[in-house]
C-alpha cells in the first residue's frame, strides 16, 4: 500500500490534472450559470495541458536546445502540442463568449435554468 | 507511375476548402461570387475523391501514404488515403456538393444578411475541410486539432440561424462537445505517455508490447476516447445535445451536421480504435460488447423518441440518433461482413438523411409549417421536393433497390457471423420503426385533400440538389459493387486481414 501512496506522491502532477479534470466536469455539468460553465470548460482543459506537459518534462533536465554537455533535456514536443491545445481552448472560450451574450442580449439573464423558463413562457403565449 | 500533380492529392483535398473558406468572409459583398466559389470548391473536391478512388482501384487497395513536407513518418506528419479514407472523402464530395447547391440564393431567410451569409460559407468549407482532413489523418494529435475545427466550425452553423434559440442549441452543444474534445486529448494524452508516439501505426505497434505494464492507463484512455467521441457522435445516452443543435440549425446546417458532421467523429473513433488500440485489445476491454449494447440501446430509444416527435427537422433529428446506432452496432462485431455493412449505412445514411433535411427545409420555408400533422397534400403541390423525401424514406427503411438495403443486409450478415442474434432482431425492429415514423409523412403528404395554398418547389439550384441526391440514394442501391468493395477493403485494412 505504501508504494502505492508513494507512486502517486512521486507522480504529483497528474494526480493533480486527474483531480482537476474532474473538478472542471462537475462544473460543467453542475452549475445552471453560462459563465460557470465556461469557466469549468478552461479548468478541465487545463488540466490536460498540465498532464501533457507533465509527461515531457524531466526533473532537473536542461532546456531542449542543442549543446556540447550531455544533460538530460526535456522533451520538447507535449510543451509544443500544447500551444496548440491552448489556441484551441481560446478559440472556443471566445466563441462561447460570443454566444453568452447574443443570449443575455435576446433574454437579459446568463442563467441556463431562467433562460430555459423565459423560452418556455415565450411559447405558451 | 505517378503524375506530379496526384502525389499531392491526399492533402490538396484536405486545404483547398480551408484556405478558401478563409478568403469568403472578405467577399461579402459579392454573394454570388461566393456562392459558385462554394459550389466550384465541392466540385473540384469531388474530382480530387473520385481521382483518388481510381488511383486506390488501380493499386488493388493499397493505400497512398503522404508524408508532410517531406519528413519521413515517426517524426514528420505522415497522411494516408487508404480504403476507409477515401470512401470517406467519396461520401463527403458527394454529398458536400448537393448541399451547396441548396443554399444558393436560400439562405436570407433562415441566415441574414449578406456578411452573415459569407460567414456561414466559411464555417461550411471549414467544416468540410476538416472532415476531409479526419478521412485522412493518420496522427493522434491531428485528430485532436481537426475535430476542434469541426466542432467549432459546426456550433458556428448551428448559431447561425437567427432564432436565439439556435444560440442556445449552440452553447449547449459547444459545452458539450468540448467536454468531449477534452476527454480525446486527455485520452491521446494517456496513449502519449505509454507509447511515446502520436503517429497512429507506430503507437500502435508499442502499444500491442507494452499495454501490460499499465493496464489501467490504456484501459482509461480507452474508455475516455469512447466517451469523448460518444458524446461528439450522440451515441445514444450522450446524445442530449443532438435534437437541439440539429434541428435548431439553418436546413443546410442541419443537412450537414446530420449527414457529415456526426459520421467524421466515428470514422476518427473507428480508425483509433481499431488502428491502435486493435481488436485484441478490444476484445480483452469487452470494448465491442459496450458498442454494441450502446448501438442496440441507441436504435431502440432514438426510434420511440423519434416517433414522439411531432415537429419535423425533430423528428428526424432524432432518428438520427437512432441510425448513429446502427453504425456503432456494426464497429461493434468485429468481423469483416460487419464493419463493411457499417461503413456502407454510414455512407448511405449522410446521403440519406441530408436528403431528408434539405426537402424538409425546402417544405417548412415553402408552406411556413413546421409540424408533421400540418403536412397534409403538400405531396401534390411540391412533386419534386416530396418525391425526393419519399426515395429518401424508402432508402432509410431498407426497402431493396435504395442504398440503405445494402448497409443493413450487410450488418444482418455481420450480426449472424458474430453470433448476436438479439443485434439481429434489433436491426430489424429499427426498420419497422424507422417506417412507423417516416410513412405517416409520407401518407399524409399524398393521400389527403390538398389544401388550396399556393405551395411551390424550391428553385432550380435546390431541384438539382434534390435530383443529385435521390439519383445517387437510388444508384447505390442498384450498383453498390463500387462502394460496397472499398467499404469491405477498408474493413479488412481495419481488421488486419490481408
Amino acid at each position: 500500500m505504501t508504494t502505492f501512496l508513494e507512486k502517486l506522491l512521486i507522480n504529483y502532477p497528474y494526480v493533480i490534472s486527474v483531480i482537476l479534470f474532474f473538478i472542471g466536469t462537475l462544473i460543467i455539468l453542475t452549475q445552471s450559470n453560462l459563465f460557470k460553465k465556461l469557466l469549468g470548460i478552461n479548468v478541465m482543459e487545463t488540466a490536460t495541458f498540465l498532464m501533457f506537459i507533465a509527461a515531457g518534462n524531466i526533473r532537473g533536465g536542461a532546456v531542449p536546445i542543442l549543446s556540447d554537455t550531455n544533460a538530460p533535456y526535456i522533451n520538447p514536443l507535449p510543451s509544443a502540442l500544447m500551444l496548440t491545445g491552448i489556441v484551441v481552448s481560446i478559440s472556443v472560450t471566445a466563441f462561447a463568449l460570443a454566444l453568452i451574450l447574443r443570449l443575455y442580449r435576446e433574454y437579459g439573464t446568463v442563467d441556463a435554468n431562467e433562460i430555459a423558463r423565459l423560452r418556455n413562457g415565450g411559447m405558451e403565449k | 507511375m505517378m503524375t506530379s500533380w496526384t502525389t499531392h492529392l491526399p492533402v490538396f483535398v484536405v486545404i483547398l476548402p480551408l484556405f478558401v473558406g478563409f478568403i469568403l468572409p472578405t467577399l461579402a459583398r459579392r454573394l454570388r461570387l461566393v456562392e459558385n466559389l462554394v459550389i466550384a470548391v465541392e466540385v473540384i473536391s469531388f474530382v480530387m475523391a473520385a481521382a483518388l478512388a481510381v488511383l486506390l482501384f488501380k493499386q488493388n487497395g493499397s493505400p497512398i501514404p503522404y508524408a508532410m513536407g517531406g519528413w519521413p513518418a515517426p517524426w514528420g506528419i505522415r497522411i494516408i488515403a487508404d480504403n476507409l479514407g477515401v470512401l470517406f472523402l467519396l461520401v463527403i464530395a458527394i454529398v458536400g456538393l448537393p448541399i451547396a447547391l441548396y443554399t444558393k440564393g436560400n439562405l436570407r431567410e433562415e441566415v441574414g444578411g449578406r456578411s452573415r451569409t459569407a460567414r456561414f460559407y466559411a464555417l461550411y468549407l471549414l467544416l468540410m475541410g476538416a472532415l476531409a482532413g479526419m478521412a485522412v489523418t493518420n496522427d493522434l494529435f491531428n485528430v485532436f486539432v481537426l475535430v476542434e475545427v469541426a466542432t467549432l466550425s459546426a456550433c458556428g452553423l448551428v448559431s447561425a440561424h437567427r432564432n436565439p434559440r439556435a444560440a442556445e442549441a449552440a452553447f449547449n452543444y459547444l459545452i458539450l462537445a468540448t467536454l468531449g474534445s477534452g476527454l480525446v486529448m486527455g485520452s491521446i494524452g494517456f496513449l502519449y505517455i505509454t507509447t511515446g508516439h502520436l503517429n497512429m501505426e507506430f503507437a500502435a505497434r508499442e502499444l500491442a508490447q507494452v499495454w501490460q505494464h499499465s493496464p489501467h492507463v490504456v484501459w482509461m484512455a480507452a474508455s475516455f476516447m469512447l466517451t469523448g467521441f460518444g458524446v461528439k457522435a450522440a451515441m445514444f445516452p450522450l446524445h442530449v445535445w443532438l435534437p437541439d443543435a440539429h434541428s435548431m440549425a439553418p436546413t443546410p446546417g442541419s443537412a450537414v451536421l446530420s449527414g457529415l458532421a456526426v459520421k467524421g467523429y466515428l470514422i476518427c473513433l473507428l480508425k483509433i480504435l481499431y488502428n491502435v488500440f486493435g481488436q485484441t485489445l478490444m476484445r480483452h476491454f469487452t470494448m465491442h460488447h459496450v458498442l454494441t449494447a450502446a448501438g442496440i440501446a441507441a436504435i431502440l430509444a432514438g426510434s420511440i423518441l423519434a416517433l414522439r416527435q411531432d415537429e419535423l427537422k425533430r423528428r428526424l433529428a432524432y432518428s438520427t440518433v437512432a441510425q448513429v446506432g446502427y453504425i456503432i452496432l456494426g464497429f461493434g462485431f468485429v468481423n469483416q461482413r460487419g464493419l463493411a455493412g457499417s461503413l456502407f449505412y454510414l455512407a448511405s445514411h449522410a446521403l440519406i438523411k441530408s436528403t431528408l433535411f434539405l426537402t424538409a427545409g425546402a417544405i417548412i420555408s415553402a408552406t411556413g409549417k413546421t409540424k408533421v400533422s400540418e403536412l397534409a397534400g403538400v405531396g401534390r403541390k411540391m412533386p419534386l421536393t416530396m418525391g425526393a423525401f419519399t426515395v429518401a424514406s424508402l432508402g432509410l427503411v431498407g426497402i431493396p433497390l435504395f442504398s440503405g438495403f445494402v448497409g443493413k443486409w450487410h450488418l444482418l450478415l455481420g450480426s449472424f457471423e458474430s453470433g448476436n442474434f438479439a443485434a439481429a432482431a434489433v436491426i430489424l425492429a429499427g426498420s419497422v420503426f424507422c417506417a412507423a415514423y417516416l410513412f405517416p409523412i409520407l401518407r399524409n403528404a399524398y393521400f389527403q385533400e390538398t389544401p388550396g395554398e399556393n405551395w411551390q418547389d424550391p428553385g432550380m439550384a435546390q431541384r438539382a440538389a434534390f435530383v443529385l441526391l435521390s439519383a445517387a440514394i437510388i444508384f447505390f442501391g442498384i450498383l453498390p459493387t463500387p462502394l460496397l468493395t472499398l467499404a469491405q477493403r477498408a474493413a479488412a485494412d481495419l481488421l488486419f486481414l490481408q
